[in-house]
């Protein structure tokens, strides 16, 4: 009976996974002579013909249903990436034009003795031909459309 | 003459690599050819989780959604079967559990999977998928049989997976998942053992 119990876990190993030749060739020449044995073989054989007799269909437009979806998912996603690289350039473009128009204001004013300017000359100038300029030029990114941006 | 075809073998790009790169790189084309091979085994695999038809479609759009969300986590390594069933599995842990602790007032154990170990209520779709007098037999069998066994017996002799690859899946030792397949092997016999010793 113990004997039984062991082989037929080795059945079932057989079944589930690989064994070795002597392990297989031990169960052939056990289920030669143990009925009970070779009906566990038989069982479980059909079992797992039963189990592989079970077909399931999915809906007929499950496939095209699911390409559309991912379709979708990655328009959107390359959207937002879009839109953030498009962002990520503005707020370069913003800081790099304020930081910009700080030196330049700097230099300026080093000059402003050797070449007899007013400061506030100095202001409007940096403000009018350097700050609006560059400030215009960092929101046009956001204005341009998609494909103008050179970005995607 | 040897030397060509092995060059060959040696750059050309391997099958999972070519998942991997297909899924960073959100190629259509590659994504199209994975829900036409992979779809209907992924329903199938979650309807053998779930129990229920209707969950199991909605889990297998959601398994794809997470997929290319993930896509760059796949590292071509491995098999890509048992990492697309990986993401199905943790969706639909976390579905039934949402469902379940919804219609239960008693509180389930903190494990995982413990929400696998509860046979479906619902009624079966096991009997509609029957192709022979064997298949219904076991079908009856596999509606009580906890999803963590049905699971178990799908991935080994339906999908064909090795103990390795259906651990890789579940997220289990190989040698829990051993005994998960003996342990439904059982049951489903014993559908066969009575109705023959009843004379069926």
């Amino acid at each position: 009976m113990e004997d039984d119990k062991r082989f037929r876990e080795l059945i079932d190993r057989s079944f589930a996974e690989e064994i070795s030749e002597g392990e297989g060739q031990l169960i052939r020449d056990h289920i030669r002579d143990c009925d009970g044995c070779r009906r566990h073989v038989e069982l479980t054989a059909r079992t797992i013909r039963g189990l592989r007799e079970f077909t399931f269909t999915s809906e007929p437009d499950s496939n095209a249903q699911v390409r559309e979806i991912l379709a979708h998912h990655t328009q959107t996603r390359l959207q937002h990436n879009v839109q953030f690289k498009v962002w990520a350039a503005f707020a370069v473009a913003l800081s790099m034009s304020f930081v910009g128009s700080a030196l330049v204001y700097q230099v300026a004013r080093l000059l402003t003795v050797p070449m007899h300017f007013d400061t506030a000359q100095v202001q409007a100038s940096v403000l009018i031909f350097w700050l609006l300029p560059s400030f215009c030029a960092a929101l046009r990114l956001l204005a341009a459309p998609g494909g103008n941006r050179g970005i995607a | 003459m040897l030397a060509l075809p092995m060059t060959l073998n040696t750059t050309a790009e391997t099958e999972t690599a070519k998942i991997a790169r297909g899924l960073r790189e959100r190629d259509m084309e590659l994504l199209a050819d994975l829900v036409q091979c992979c779809q209907q085994r992924l329903v199938r695999y979650l309807l053998y989780l779930t129990g229920r038809r209707e969950y199991a479609e909605d889990l297998a759009q959601e398994t794809w959604i997470r997929m290319l969300q993930r896509g760059s986590q796949y590292n071509g390594r491995q098999p890509f079967d048992p990492w697309l069933f990986a993401i199905a599995r943790n969706l639909a842990i976390d579905y039934l559990r949402k469902k379940r602790k919804a219609v239960q007032t008693g509180s389930l154990p903190d494990d995982h999977d413990a929400v696998l170990l509860l046979p479906s209520p619902d009624p079966s779709p096991f009997e509609a998928a029957a192709r022979s007098q064997d298949a219904m037999r076991l079908a009856g069998r596999l509606q009580i049989l906890a999803p963590l066994y049905r699971e178990a017996l799908l991935l080994r002799f339906q999908e064909d997976m090795s103990l390795r690859e259906i651990a890789q899946v579940v997220g289990a030792p190989v040698t829990t998942v051993s005994s998960r397949i003996y342990r439904g092997l059982a049951t489903l016999r014993s559908a066969f053992e009575e109705g023959d010793s009843h004379g069926g």
